[in-house]
């Protein structure tokens, strides 16, 4: 007899635990990794990197595929997160570098790591009330554009050079604390234990929680019913304004957190960096992953930056097998490849990898199974 | 007489040259069922999403337990067509609230194309109408801290459930459903924002009699076990007769008749609706 719980849903134990049992053992694994191999190695790289992107994408599916709102606007989001993370991260004595132009700067203090993180996202969520307040009414497609629009604009506002005792003007900002200060060094700077890949994935894993916590609430559910029929929605009492301001400055609020990853990650923040494409980059995670999913959008990030970072390099470089040269294998040859699997992705797995389903799901007892019983 | 729940005044809504509903004027009371009947396409519909605040009125006012929920009328000539003599009464200062401001006011509705949440299961759906009469705000609900109140949620949402007979598919896709059933969750979805008044848009559309005689059995049930005022559109006959107090009757947006079941059915003007008149 399956156990059936108030709710009437069978209580999916097993793949609750069995759930938890892996992400302990993700955790663990990172961790004993970092020790273990160079910190050089190229799996650094993509986990950070992943990490970083994970959180974005979740924080996209919590608009697009719970709320049903279709918003362009991350890359914005994620600019205005690493910048305000760069601008008050930066060392006082190291500011006159890095503001050259602008005699300094006007920050003149420094906040810590955490706290400025938490900053980066309320900044972000802020411009996101902003900007949600006349561009929410809009529908689907217009949506889209509009917040399309709003990042673009964002990254020129940025690199006005009228805001350069802030920004640095379309200078990059540089010198602020990176996923590599994370290490815990000795007296003479030799690396003890290694935390650069940890940390991330300790951040991500905290907000993606938070969002899942959100996600099986009370309001999560009024999200859903929001991207289900919005008509019924309001009909049971749900304010849609409300409910939709709030998912667009949450989702926002993660992206600027992400955006003060990507900062850390690449180590110098520069508005130009932030294009349209690096939204799209996004999206196609979203979309590979399953619309829907948060455990989708946490693999495919991991996937996406994997096949453009790493795996799929050995086809920008001549490759010889004995005398034979391979053909075809020039530079840029890899964003030729990489362009099918995601065409050969989305024809054949049209919902994603994990369409609506989530990581416990998969452990569910089989239906049959569960009558047996 | 029991005090007056709903009170529709001269309720005229117009899409450009076409006038859905015309002039409509009519009240229910604490504890009644008021079916409105008429041909396809004479404004029911319309006159329920005029009721939810779907639309937005071009003329009259809807008051709901004393309070106006909507108020609207024409602006520069069309006004003196549609005031009359009532100019002065009431035609100052609209009001429009929003369905979900309406549903909190204690209105809850039905669709006729059934509107259920697909992507969630029966339970959820019912769950998620209870958000309305959340008492936790924000933080402590997405950080799971209104335990309480979640588990109380969840067990009104299973009685109502009980209630509506649904209790062994709660944990179904709610799409999944057969038809009928999917008409029951959408009633008992409406209860859970413990409604005072309940609209139902055809509710026995596309069942069998047999459903139909269950269906007005259940209608009767939860009247009372909610203690409601029900206001039902209706095409079958039989039900509308079997259970409500009042009828009214609209053809082309207008009124044509009122009164109990047994005027209706025996009114010239609504047998001529129906059938047609005679080929004079």
């Amino acid at each position: 007899m399956a156990a059936k719980g108030k709710d009437g849903r069978e209580k999916n134990r097993r793949g609750a635990v069995i759930t938890w049992v892996i992400i302990a053992l993700i955790y663990v694994g990172v961790f004993v990794a970092e020790q273990l191999l160079p910190p050089t190695s190229m799996l650094f790289t993509v986990l950070k990197k992943g990490a970083t992107y994970a959180l974005v994408a979740v924080s996209m599916n919590l608009l697009n595929g719970f709320t049903g709102i279709f918003s362009l606007g991350q890359a914005g989001f994620m600019l205005i997160g690493a910048y305000v993370f760069a601008i008050f991260t930066i060392p006082v004595e190291v500011r006159g570098s890095v503001y050259q132009y602008f005699d300094g700067g006007l920050v003149q203090f420094t906040l810590p790591v955490p706290v400025a993180m938490v900053l980066s996202g309320l900044a972000a969520a802020f411009f996101a009330f902003l900007i949600g307040l006349p561009v929410l009414r809009l529908k689907s497609d217009y949506l889209a554009i509009a917040t399309l629009g709003f990042a673009e604009i964002i990254r020129a506002i940025f690199q006005w050079n009228q805001l350069g005792p802030v920004t640095n003007g379309s200078n990059m900002l540089r010198l602020f604390p990176k996923f590599n200060d994370f290490n815990i060094t000795d007296a003479q700077g030799n690396v003890i234990v290694y935390l650069s890949t940890l940390v991330p994935f300790l951040i991500t894993g905290l907000c993606i929680g938070l969002i899942v916590l959100l996600l099986h609430s009370g309001y999560g559910r009024a999200l859903r019913a929001i991207r289900d029929d919005e008509i019924a929605a309001e009909a049971m009492g749900i304010n849609l304004a409300h409910h939709k301001q709030l998912a667009f400055c949450i989702s926002s609020f993660f992206a600027g957190v992400g955006g003060a990853m990507l900062a850390m990650y690449q180590t110098t923040v520069q508005a130009k960096s932030f294009t349209t494409a690096m939204t799209y980059e996004i999206l196609l995670i979203v979309v590979i992953g399953g619309i829907g999913s948060v455990t989708g959008s946490v693999l495919s990030s991991f996937l996406f930056v994997a096949c453009s970072e790493w795996w799929l390099r050995f086809l920008d470089e001549q490759q010889v097998i004995g005398d034979f040269q391979v053909p075809l294998l020039r530079n840029g040859f890899r964003l030729v490849v990489f362009s099918i699997i995601i065409m050969v992705v989305v024809l054949f797995f049209r919902r994603g990898i994990m369409g609506t389903r989530e990581l416990p799901d998969l452990f569910r007892p089989r239906r049959k199974e569960a009558a047996l019983k | 007489m029991s005090e007056t729940v709903l009170q529709i005044e001269h309720l005229t809504m117009q899409f450009g040259g076409v006038v859905a509903v015309y002039d409509l004027s009519m009240e229910i009371r604490q504890g009644e069922i008021i079916a409105l009947i008429g041909p396809n396409g004479a404004g029911k519909t319309t006159a329920f999403n005029c009721v939810t605040g779907v639309y937005e009125p071009t003329n009259g006012q809807v008051i709901f337990q004393g309070e106006t929920i909507a108020r609207s009328h024409p602006y520069g000539k069309m006004r003196k067509i549609y005031a009359g003599s009532e100019a002065d009464a009431y035609l100052n200062g609209s009001v429009r609230l929003s369905p979900d401001r309406i549903t909190r006011l204690g209105i809850a509705r039905t669709f006729q194309n059934i509107r259920l949440f697909s992507g969630m299961t029966v339970f959820e759906n019912v769950l998620t109408a209870m958000h309305l009469r959340r008492r936790s705000n924000f933080f402590t609900a997405a950080l799971h801290l209104n335990r309480a109140e979640e588990k109380a949620m969840q067990q009104r949402a299973a009685e109502l459930l009980e209630v509506v007979g649904l209790t062994d598919v709660s944990g179904e896709l709610a799409t999944s459903l057969p038809y009928g059933k999917q008409r029951l969750l959408e009633i008992a979805r409406a209860l859970a924002t413990e409604p005072k008044l309940l609209l139902l848009d055809e509710p026995a559309a596309g069942m069998n009699p047999q459903e139909t005689e269950e269906l007005s059995a259940f209608i009767c049930r939860i009247k009372e076990h909610f203690n409601l005022s029900i206001f039902v559109i209706e095409h079958h006959m039989n039900l509308v007769m079997a259970i409500s107090d009042r009828i009214y009757v609209i053809d082309f947006g207008k009124l044509i008749a009122e009164g109990t079941p047994a005027e209706i059915q025996n009114n010239p003007a609504v047998i001529e609706a129906y059938l047609g008149g005679g080929e004079e």
